[in-house]
């Protein structure tokens, strides 16, 4: 039966992968694309938002990083460098791209209300795949009505699963600060949530908890 | 200090309240935030609504893993980048064929400048010759002067035609 290798022994592993990659293996690169491809894709798609184009600013992280190696140091995790870069190739990439947040005008039905609202509740889950994409569809749409920062936020943390220190050292900010944005991010998206419910839970939208409160 | 308005947290226990969500608060901060949530309305709400919020991100799914294909795809990238790159020594290159084309534009007005002195040197010896041979009767020599340039063409000519003269 294999033994599950220590947190030290995997750091030392990726040391010893990113000192072969500098040498220029290019199995040991291969390798550590392989380790980390996953949740670079998960940081673009929480970022970029858009799984169509994601494919190719990943390739262009990876592409980057292998040019860059050399000067790669090691003081720092792996991981946390290749983050960066992913972070910075994002920005790079919308600020080319001038791409700006989708906007859905058109409000839900009242069966996509119902299916939400059975969905988030718990009491109906979706039924088959189709119903699920269209829950999921939903849900964008409601993102997609947030600032770009909190969408960010709530889609690295929930969804793509980065823990609130990683993302203070992702996003180069303090990890209070990390979690007061979470939190007045969690407030908007149920806001969203509430004004397309047209419930009458809430007179009206609510602004978030920092901007009443200054 | 409590929030009047029921959902809006007090921003001192923002950080607090995040905590308490996700778990994991040590006991002391957990008796203060559940001591605080029983007096403040706008902080039990928030927090509702915090909670509320988990269940509808839930819906969504994580990005799949891209497939053991998608290393060779950056390789492949890579290797298509690497090719497409200047060598090394590429800048030296291009550099040494500037200077080559320097080279050759200096060569090629030395040769024009030298065929032009060419065409002006028949008049100019004629004046050394002149100036030589008239010096040669007092028995003294003179250094022959090469004109660089038209102007001083003119100037010997003049000079040497003045000393004739006063002769």
């Amino acid at each position: 039966m294999p033994v599950p290798l220590s947190r030290t022994a995997i750091g030392d592993a990726e040391r010893e992968l990113v000192r072969l990659a500098q040498g220029g293996s290019e199995p040991a690169f291969e390798t550590l694309v392989r380790r980390h491809q996953q949740r670079v894709f998960a940081l673009v798609n929480g970022i970029l938002r858009r799984r169509e184009d994601a494919e190719d600013v990943v390739q262009q992280v990876f592409l980057k990083v292998y040019i860059s190696l050399k000067r790669f140091d090691q003081r720092a995790a792996f991981s946390t460098w290749l983050y960066k870069i992913t972070v910075n190739e994002c920005w790079d990439y919308l600020r080319k791209k001038k791409v700006r947040p989708l906007v859905y005008e058109a409000d839900l039905s009242e069966e996509q209300v119902s299916r939400l609202d059975g969905a988030i509740s718990a009491e109906r889950p979706p039924q088959g795949p189709s119903e699920q994409a269209e829950i999921r569809e939903l849900l964008d749409r409601m993102l997609e009505k947030l600032p770009e920062e909190d969408q960010q936020l709530l889609v690295l943390k929930e969804i793509e699963g980065f823990s609130v220190e990683e993302l203070a050292q992702i996003l180069d900010i303090n990890v209070n600060t990390v979690k007061v944005r979470l939190f007045r991010a969690r407030a908007r998206i149920m806001d969203v949530y509430r004004r397309r419910l047209g419930s009458s839970h809430r007179a009206g939208p609510r602004p978030a908890p920092g901007e009443r409160k200054a | 200090m409590n929030a009047e308005q029921k959902g809006t947290a007090c921003p001192e226990y923002e950080v607090l309240l995040e905590d308490h969500l996700s778990g994991g608060m040590d006991a002391e901060r957990a008796a203060k935030i559940a001591e605080h949530l029983k007096a403040c309305a706008g902080c039990r709400g928030a927090l509702e609504d915090a909670t509320a919020s988990l269940g509808l991100l839930r819906i969504a799914e994580p990005t799949p893993d891209p497939g053991p294909q998608f290393p060779h795809l950056v390789m492949a990238r890579i290797r298509a980048e690497r090719a497409e790159q200047p060598s090394f020594w590429q800048p030296l290159v291009s550099l040494s064929w500037k200077f080559a084309a320097t080279a050759a534009l200096a060569f090629a007005l030395l040769f024009a400048y030298d065929m032009r002195a060419a065409h002006q040197a028949p008049s100019l010896t004629a004046v050394s010759m002149r100036s030589a041979t008239s010096n040669d009767l007092f028995g003294q020599t003179e250094m022959v002067q090469v004109p660089a340039n038209r102007d001083e063409v003119l100037m010997m000519v003049s000079e040497t035609s003045t000393n004739n003269d006063q002769r």
